[in-house]
């Protein structure tokens, strides 16, 4: 199943396939989200196992980047934004008050659209997030360094220039640097919120490998408008539309199979 | 065949044009009409340089950097003791000024983006922007001068950075607010506190901006005049340690000089409004070049 390319819908579905008994590391539960009075997400219900990549697809505005963004609570950089309901990492509501947002985003990582290299070195970027907390020596420092990059599939083409500005790197480099820095914090959870949608083909296929390298080790959310790409690397898939989730399953099942109207419209490209 | 007319020339061509004829010759008298106000400001300006130039060469000497400033009536003499007292000036006012700009500058960037208290900052930082600088002259007057009895280069320092504090927070907050807020979610999304996200990137994404709000601040203050003619006032000695007492600068001197009935006077006057204007065309051409990368990107 894993290996043979099934074609459904006009689609591709290549990913491996979906283990729904992985145990579940974010629950989702009646998770309602707030700009100032607009209301964003409605009672959405939805669960990310473990080591599993599950992509959240749906037309622009729909809500799928708004519902990747409370898993790391960046919206709270914006105090107009409110979620409410709960969000469980390994049991614990992340939406209570009391959770140390630092801490979380240091479990929870990650990765935008556009590159975001910091203007500073290739090392330093990398080391950003290892110096915020961990005291570590410097040859311990080089190591993480070093294992960092070669999970972001960068190492080979920046040793020798690690002390060079991270800005001075292709667009599809910066990206992958940025999910170095993201690994090199050995977070739970890694978001990727449209990675490839400033990418070439090329750099974007070399992220997509990386995204299926990085499953064995974490658990991947990924927002993505490009149906293919849901259907070649995920192992689950959730449709959102304004704001609501209408399916979610394995990726093979909703883009072959999908129960809703709404879901088989959007994958045959009907709309969105 | 009259070609020169447009109405009457060949019907190809007027059948070809979309653009009626009257549409034409509003373009051409606006044109015009640009280039003439152009030439005016051009010449005007580029006439000041050029008398500024001629009359401030013939007063350039060795002596202008060796001597302080000749008593009345006496031959000769130099504007040393001027020269270096801008320098401790301006430098105090930029010293004084850079900390307090930058960080207030952070603040309506970075802390305070949806707060009342920014919005008020703002608008009185716009205020001290645009305000007189006599005004700001006479206001250290009363705060310095008056308690302490004396002229000082203290106090005119203290002037200067009142006048080059707004144009750095202005240009601060500008430059920062540049920084693509993408970049401050990147910081976050590591697990990094604000402050160690301005520190380290958001400063870092803006130096080259916040440099160029510090070389120009500095390129104002080195021109201004009012300010210290009730601060550091003069000084035709050779300069005082301390800083107490008034200090010779080139401003109020050039101020002074000027009005002088002594030729050798007026020279030196020349030759200081030379320098002066030398000094802030490189301190602009200086801030152009630091900016420059940034923009490329």
């Amino acid at each position: 199943m894993s290996n043979a390319p099934v074609i459904a819908n006009g689609q591709t579905v290549s990913g491996s396939a979906a283990d729904a008994s992985a145990p579940v590391r974010i629950a989702v539960k009646d998770l309602n989200f707030y700009y100032g009075s607009f209301h964003g997400l409605k009672n959405v219900n939805l669960n990310f196992h473990d080591r599993q990549v599950t992509a959240l697809i749906g037309p622009s505005g729909c809500g799928k980047s708004t519902l990747l963004r409370t898993f790391n609570r960046i919206y709270s950089l914006y105090p107009e934004q409110r979620a409410e309901g709960q969000i469980l990492l390994d049991g614990v509501n992340i939406l209570d008050s009391k959770v140390d947002l630092n801490d979380l985003r240091s479990r929870v990582g990650m990765v935008f659209q556009k590159p975001t290299p910091f203007p500073m070195s290739i090392y330093d970027n990398v080391a950003f997030g290892l110096r915020l907390y961990e005291k570590l020596p410097k040859s311990e420092l080089d190591d993480r360094v070093e294992s960092a990059l070669r999970k972001g599939a960068l190492w080979d083409e920046v040793k020798d220039k690690l002390k060079q500005s991270g800005m001075g790197l292709s667009g599809g480099q910066q990206q992958r640097l940025c999910i170095a820095r993201t690994v090199a914090q050995r977070p739970e959870v890694i978001l990727f919120d449209e990675p490839t949608s400033a990418l070439d083909p090329i750099s974007t296929g070399r992220i997509e490998e990386l995204i299926e390298q990085l499953r064995s080790e974490f658990t991947i959310a990924i927002v993505t408008h490009n149906m293919q790409q849901a259907a070649r690397i995920s192992q689950f898939t959730a449709f959102m539309y304004l704001g609501e989730l209408i399916e979610f399953g394995p990726t093979n099942r909703i883009f072959m199979n999908p129960e809703k109207r709404q879901t088989q419209d959007y994958i045959t490209g009907r709309f969105g | 065949m009259d070609a020169a007319n447009p109405m009457t020339a060949a019907p190809p061509l007027a059948q070809r044009s979309r653009v009626r004829p009257s549409r034409r010759t509003a373009d051409r008298v606006l044109r015009t009409a640009c280039l003439l106000a152009t030439l005016l400001g051009a010449v005007v300006l580029g006439s000041i340089l050029l008398m500024l130039i001629v009359e401030g060469l013939r007063g350039l000497s060795p002596a202008l950097f060796t001597h302080p400033t000749p008593g009345p009536g006496s031959e000769g003499g130099g504007i040393a003791n001027a020269i270096l007292g801008s320098l401790v000036l301006t430098t105090i006012g930029i010293v004084v000024a850079t900390p307090i700009g930058v960080m207030a500058g952070t603040f309506l960037a970075e802390y305070g983006r949806t707060s009342k208290l920014a919005d008020v900052i703002r608008f009185l930082n716009d205020i001290l922007l645009s305000a007189p600088s006599i005004l700001i002259g006479l206001f250290v007057y009363t705060l310095m001068v008056r308690p302490m009895g004396t002229y000082s280069g203290w106090a005119g320092g203290v002037a200067l950075a009142i006048i080059a504090t707004p144009v750095i927070v202005r240009t601060t907050e500008d430059m920062l607010r540049l920084v693509p807020g993408t970049l401050r979610e990147a910081g976050a999304a590591l697990g990094a506190p604000a402050s160690i996200v301005i520190r380290s990137v958001t400063w870092r994404a803006a130096s080259a901006g916040i440099v160029t709000g510090v070389i120009l601040a500095l390129a104002r203050i080195a021109g201004e005049t009012a300010p210290l003619l009730f601060t550091a006032l003069n000084n035709n000695s050779w300069f005082n340690a301390n800083l107490m007492g008034g200090i010779a600068n080139l401003p109020v001197m050039i101020y002074q000089f000027a009005l002088s009935p002594y030729p050798n006077w007026q020279q030196l006057a020349w030759a200081g409004a030379l320098l002066i204007t030398v000094t802030i065309l490189a301190l602009s051409v200086i801030a152009r070049v630091v900016i420059k990368p940034q923009r490329a990107r």
